[in-house]
């Protein structure tokens, strides 16, 4: 490899890195749901380009295909749904605790990484790692080694990708199921249901018994949805 | 063949919760009731064939070889998946009971029960960080779903959106700490890791730094002070069953994982030695753990929240036999192993008690509620006693030969301080489980109030039963157990 294409390659780094920085930082601090999303489209297609650069053409594209191509358009969607004008709710913390906090993470984030870059065993230019067999990051080779290497692993994922189907399954039908049958059961007994999130503040109905005697006390009886 | 065999006790419970997700479609409306049967019948399947596993000797098959570096099956592996099973059993059953009752039947809280313990079961297996992690995405998964699942109640959707934002967190850090770990040593594979980690003898910052982040990583899983701000909430918020689901399971898997991963690519002498390695941080944070849980537990008013708190505690005592595999390590492992049994039959034992004492409508929650218990509902009572005591750790029930156990394994290590603060804080909890007991039996319900009548289930019935019998036999004849325990510790070695 010679210097003009080491240098190409390491200006090719940086602007990825770069952007892939500009990207994060958009989507963190930007008052804009839609700007926000764009920014994290910005990141992904960045570390998609990082990717490239280190041969693993099969990950830049599966990058691109699932998090460009399905994710964000998916938060897009959400957005949309919610309307493009909404915002994120008033933050009531003060501002000094938010400072405090995030300088603390900051440094301490910072100062791990200058200790891992400063006791990192040294790489220079002239010391080069092995180059990377041709058909390194390839679909090939990706698709070989998960059947054969990593066949394990790769049928173990069958069981989280299953449980995460269950999962979004049981909270999604909840809502409707328990709605339905929440409004026959106030229909059956209307003084009995009562607000589950302020147990302290509304004193209802059919528990007053206890409360109204010693209203510090917890709830006695939570009502089952 | 005998690979099958080996790796039987995870496809029985796979296989079967696929099977009764197949009849759950086909099944009609208001025709579920056998669905809880099913589960226990697949999780007691699961446990058979651990226990079939283990008689025959994994030893003597050398297919599991196979299963290098991904998974790792070994009596410690086999002992843990009959821990799993035997708790996710209790669950199933209570869930039998609780769910019809509540009016919130739904056959994918079976489901979540059976794949979040196969997602327990690959992590006490998992040999290799991409393993652990997948089981370990497997097992939280299934948990928050659980937590989330009464949705309308707003306690539930609290609870599990901490659970899950926090749980995610977490796995991001050790995420990167393995991450900084394969940067290292260049290996994924733990037994690799530990290797290279005992031939580089000296420790470089980055291997530190990898070293916290994983710690975090494991300690945030086991609720251990301070990253235990999620249990309270997701406990309280999640329907009982799945929180009996929680404090037996999930916290068995995830100590599973934190022995694995730390004894064996941490477990050397130099990395464990008391200046520079884990274990003294370990100690801090168990009695941090113990001490924090136990005071705020004891001022809780809703009994579920103070079982949630007592769970944390019992981290902070099994942290305790954690530090103790310092000096030996087969003693310190067997110890965890054998509080860990008697821990989970002992708590899904309470919460089940719990469920027993409420109905529709009049759900057990304070103190309150169990008032005059004793009197008008004996057996309900006694067995809720029964389980509490077991958790004070008092005889002759199983969490005296727990605690028992972790302590002298701590003493025999020579941490005396660390074994008189356990034990210190193990009488501050007798405080509070008492209390318990002093409401059931020497208190009446003011006048006009709700009286708490238990439900009749014959599943809840089931699984209390179950649990007291194993409560009993632990606490009067601990020795085949603990034989048990001793040998699933010996994989480790020295």
């Amino acid at each position: 490899m010679n210097p003009t294409e080491l240098a190409l390659g390491q200006a090719y780094f940086w602007v990825c890195a770069a952007v892939a920085i500009a990207g994060a930082v958009t989507t963190v601090v930007a008052k804009n749901p839609i700007r926000g999303a764009m920014g994290l489209l910005v990141m992904i297609l960045s570390i998609a380009g990082l990717y490239l650069a280190l041969h693993a053409q099969f990950l830049a594209a599966i990058q691109l295909i699932v998090y460009a191509g399905a994710i964000v358009v998916l938060f897009i969607f959400v957005i949309m749904l919610l309307g493009p004008d909404v915002s994120a709710p008033r933050d009531n913390r003060g501002r000094l605790p938010r400072i405090v906090s995030a300088s603390a993470f900051a440094t301490a984030g910072l100062g791990a990484m200058l200790l891992l870059l400063r006791t990192a065993p040294p790489l220079s230019s002239g010391k080069l790692l092995p180059a990377a067999p041709t058909d390194f990051g390839n679909v090939e080779s990706f698709g070989r080694i998960l059947f054969t290497d990593a066949l394990v692993p790769f049928e173990l994922s069958s069981a989280l990708l299953m449980v995460a189907v269950i999962g979004a399954v049981a909270v999604a039908r909840g809502h409707h199921k328990s709605d339905s049958r929440e409004r026959r059961a106030a229909a059956d007994s209307a003084s009995r249901t009562s607000d589950l999130s302020e147990p302290k503040a509304t004193p209802s109905a059919g528990v007053t018994a206890t409360k109204t005697a010693n209203p510090t006390k917890v709830h006695a009886y939570e009502v089952a949805s | 063949m005998a690979l099958w065999f080996v790796l039987s006790p995870l496809l029985v419970v796979a296989g079967g919760a696929l099977l009764l997700m197949l009849a759950e479609a086909f099944s009609k409306e208001g025709a579920r009731g056998g669905l809880a049967l099913g589960t226990s019948i697949v999780f007691a399947a699961g446990f058979v064939f651990s226990i079939g596993v283990w008689l025959y000797g994994v030893d003597d098959v050398p297919e599991r070889l196979a299963l290098a570096p991904w998974l790792v099956i070994d009596h410690f592996t086999i002992f843990f998946d009959a821990l799993l099973c035997l708790g996710g059993g209790l669950a199933a059953l209570l869930a039998g009971g609780y769910l019809p009752e509540y009016n919130i039947e739904r056959g994918e809280f079976y489901m979540l029960l059976l794949f979040a313990t196969v997602g327990a079961m690959m992590l006490a297996a998992a040999g290799d960080v991409l393993t652990v992690f997948l089981g370990l995405e497997t097992m939280s998964i299934g948990a928050y779903a659980l937590t989330a699942f009464r949705r309308t109640s707003p306690r539930s959707a609290e609870g599990a959106l901490k659970y899950f934002l926090l749980g995610a967190f977490a796995a991001a850090l050790l995420l990167y700490g393995f991450a900084l770990l394969y940067g290292s040593t260049g290996h994924t594979d733990l037994a690799g890791i530990g290797e290279a980690v005992k031939q580089s003898g000296e420790k470089t910052p980055m291997m530190v730094i990898a070293l916290v982040l994983v710690l975090v990583g494991l300690l945030f899983k086991v609720s251990a002070v301070p990253f235990h701000m999620w249990t309270p909430d997701a406990y309280e918020g999640a329907p009982t069953p799945g929180t009996t689901y929680m404090a037996a399971v999930v916290k068995a898997g995830a100590f599973a994982m934190l022995l694995r991963v730390l004894l064996t690519c941490f477990g050397d002498k130099g990395s464990m030695s008391w200046s520079a390695g884990w274990p003294p941080a370990l100690a801090v944070l168990a009695v941090l753990t113990m001490t924090v849980a136990n005071l705020i537990a004891g001022q809780q008013e809703s009994v579920k929240r103070m079982l949630a708190y007592s769970s944390v505690a019992h981290a902070g005592y099994l942290l305790v036999g954690v530090v103790s595999t310092m000096h030996s390590q087969a003693q310190g492992v067997s110890s965890v192993l054998f509080y860990l049994l008697t821990y989970t039959v002992s708590t899904a034992g309470a919460f089940g008690a719990l469920i027993l004492c409420g109905r529709r409508g009049a759900e057990a929650v304070s103190y309150e509620d169990l008032a005059g218990m004793g009197r008008r509902h004996p057996p309900a009572a006694l067995a809720f006693s029964l389980f509490l005591i077991s958790l004070a750790g008092l005889p002759p029930t199983a969490g005296f030969f727990g605690k028992w156990f972790v302590f002298r394994a701590a003493m025999d290590s020579g941490f005396y301080v660390l074994t008189v603060i356990a034990f210190l804080n193990s009488v501050v909890a007798v405080y509070y489980y008492l209390r318990v007991l002093v409401y059931m039996y020497m208190r009446e319900p003011p006048a006009g109030a709700p009286v708490a009548t238990p439900m009749k289930s014959g599943y809840v019935t089931a699984a209390l039963l179950l649990s007291a019998i194993f409560v009993l036999l632990l606490g009067i004849v601990p020795q085949s157990s603990l034989e048990m325990a001793i040998k699933a510790a010996s994989v480790f070695g020295g």
